[in-house]
């Protein structure tokens, strides 16, 4: 006679194994979730509400640039089709056409590729021991401003920064016009708030590599914070890379090129 | 069996969406920690990204306008040869190529400088807005930095000597108040290495071009 499993028995094992299968699935999510949320968590108990409006408005202005920048990446894209299509006179067209080409590739307005060298550079992991200032522990403004000039004097042709480890987010390339500023522990590049790890890539004669590694700039100031306080540091040359054009405000406000009407 | 295909189904499905809702989450935390800044330096932040998201406002503005002239242009078989020589001019302006004449500061400046004060002076008057700056007769591009050379400050290869001047063309008001800022580049140099400063605002001022050959030869244009 053959056996068969209760129909009650059968039911109870069912329900209690769809009720295992969404308590892992949610476990394993809350899990994860709570990584996130605790450091976030932990840090809002200081805040004040005026720094919370503060936090906000500033927020507000990082997402306006964001979307700023995007658009004029798109009408330079538009005015750049414009001046490769024209239906003026060819001799002439080609020939600004090459002018306008040299020019962007010279001053950072043109995406560009060669070989060259990464570098990254992020706050120590060291507990700072009783006494010491923590802020030796983080990367600096000085840091990086060291580190790009010792990149220009070592021969590099262009050169961008960019920041954090989200994906997608934009590198910012070093122009005429560019700023290297700290705001308290924050840094702006190019007035866009950049946070640890940095990441620094660079396009020039074959040995920037060796070049910078070997400057007395990067020696004497780079290298000794990087010893004495473990700020995390990589970094290696590359046969190829390819560096953004710059993106952002290029039209004048108070000067005009001399000899302009 | 079908039980159990379900029951695996849902574990996958409730698993899928929560590492997704995670990604989301993590994605929209703000770039910097601003919750790590004092209420001082988040209102200095923000004076900056205002300032910055006007300059870009305009710039798209700018951009705009000469996306409608090449259409008119174009709807009308007219050549667009003017448009894009203002455009090499004004490209040349900014990346050092051009002379360039605006209203802006004067700075003359005294004392035992290093590079590195030559080199935070000059990120300043970037960060304030300067559209062009020059140190003494040397047009600031890019590349330019102050180095330490065989005797004396150089930049570009030029020596700068102890006393020096720095031209930039902005805002005559707006790089005036970023450079005497309590605090700021001006009196902590003047502390530091007892530097003399005269920042005299000028409505027109001249700078040169670089003299320096930018043309890179590693680096190519991306097609």
């Amino acid at each position: 006679m053959t056996r068969r499993l209760a129909p009650r028995s059968r039911s109870r094992f069912t329900r209690s194994g769809w009720a295992v299968s969404i308590a892992v699935a949610l476990g394993l999510i809350g899990f994860v979730g709570a990584g996130q949320w605790n450091s976030s968590l932990a840090r809002q108990e200081f805040i004040t509400s005026a720094q919370t409006v503060l936090v906000r408005r500033a927020e507000q202005l990082q997402r306006e640039q964001e979307q700023l920048r995007t658009e004029i990446e798109d009408a330079e894209a538009r005015v750049l089709g414009f001046q490769e299509s024209d239906a003026g006179s060819q001799t002439a067209q080609e020939r600004l056409n090459q002018e306008l080409a040299a020019a962007r590739l010279a001053t950072g307005l043109a995406t560009v590729s060669g070989p060259g060298m990464v570098l990254e550079i992020a706050d120590s992991l060291r507990e700072v021991p009783p006494g010491e200032s923590p802020t030796n522990y983080i990367v600096l403004v000085d840091d990086l401003r060291d580190i790009v000039t010792a990149l220009w004097a070592s021969g590099a042709e262009a050169i961008t920064i960019s920041g954090g480890l989200s994906e997608g987010v934009p590198a910012e390339r070093l122009v005429a016009t560019s700023s290297i500023y700290g705001v308290g522990s924050a840094i702006l590049v190019n007035i866009a708030p950049l946070s640890p790890p940095y990441r620094i890539e660079a396009i020039g004669p074959v040995g920037l590599h060796d070049r910078l590694m070997a400057h007395p700039i990067y020696i004497a100031r780079v290298a000794p914070r990087v010893e004495a306080y473990g700020l995390q540091f990589a970094s290696e040359p590359r046969d190829e890379l390819t560096i953004p054009a710059f993106v952002g405000n290029t039209r004048l406000r108070w000067g005009v090129p001399v000899g302009d009407d | 069996m079908a039980a159990r295909v379900a029951q695996a189904s849902l574990f996958a499905v409730a698993l899928i969406i929560g590492i997704l809702l995670v990604g989301q989450l993590r994605s929209q935390a703000p770039a910097i920690e601003l919750s790590n800044l004092s209420a001082q330096e988040l209102s200095t932040l923000i004076e900056n990204l205002a300032a910055s998201n006007v300059g870009l406002g305009d710039s798209l503005a700018d951009l705009r306008e000469q996306i409608r002239e090449y259409e008119r242009r174009e709807v009308d078989g007219q050549s667009t040869l003017a448009i894009g020589e203002e455009d090499l001019e004004r490209i040349g302006a900014l990346g050092g190529l051009r002379a360039m004449e605006g209203q802006g500061v004067l700075v003359r400046a005294e004392g035992s400088f290093d590079p590195k004060a030559v080199n935070d002076l000059i990120y300043e008057l970037r960060n304030a807005g300067a559209e062009a700056i020059a140190v003494d007769d040397v047009r600031i591009t890019a590349r330019s930095v102050a180095v330490l050379g065989t005797s004396a400050i150089e930049i570009d290869g030029v020596p700068i000597d102890r006393s020096f001047e720095i031209t930039a063309i902005g805002s005559r008001d707006g790089l005036a108040s970023a450079l005497g800022r309590p605090g700021g580049i001006l009196r902590q140099l003047q502390q530091s290495i007892d530097a003399r400063f005269e920042v005299v605002e000028r409505q027109n001022l001249t700078l040169p071009a670089t003299e320096r050959d930018l043309t890179p030869h590693a680096a190519r244009t991306v097609e």
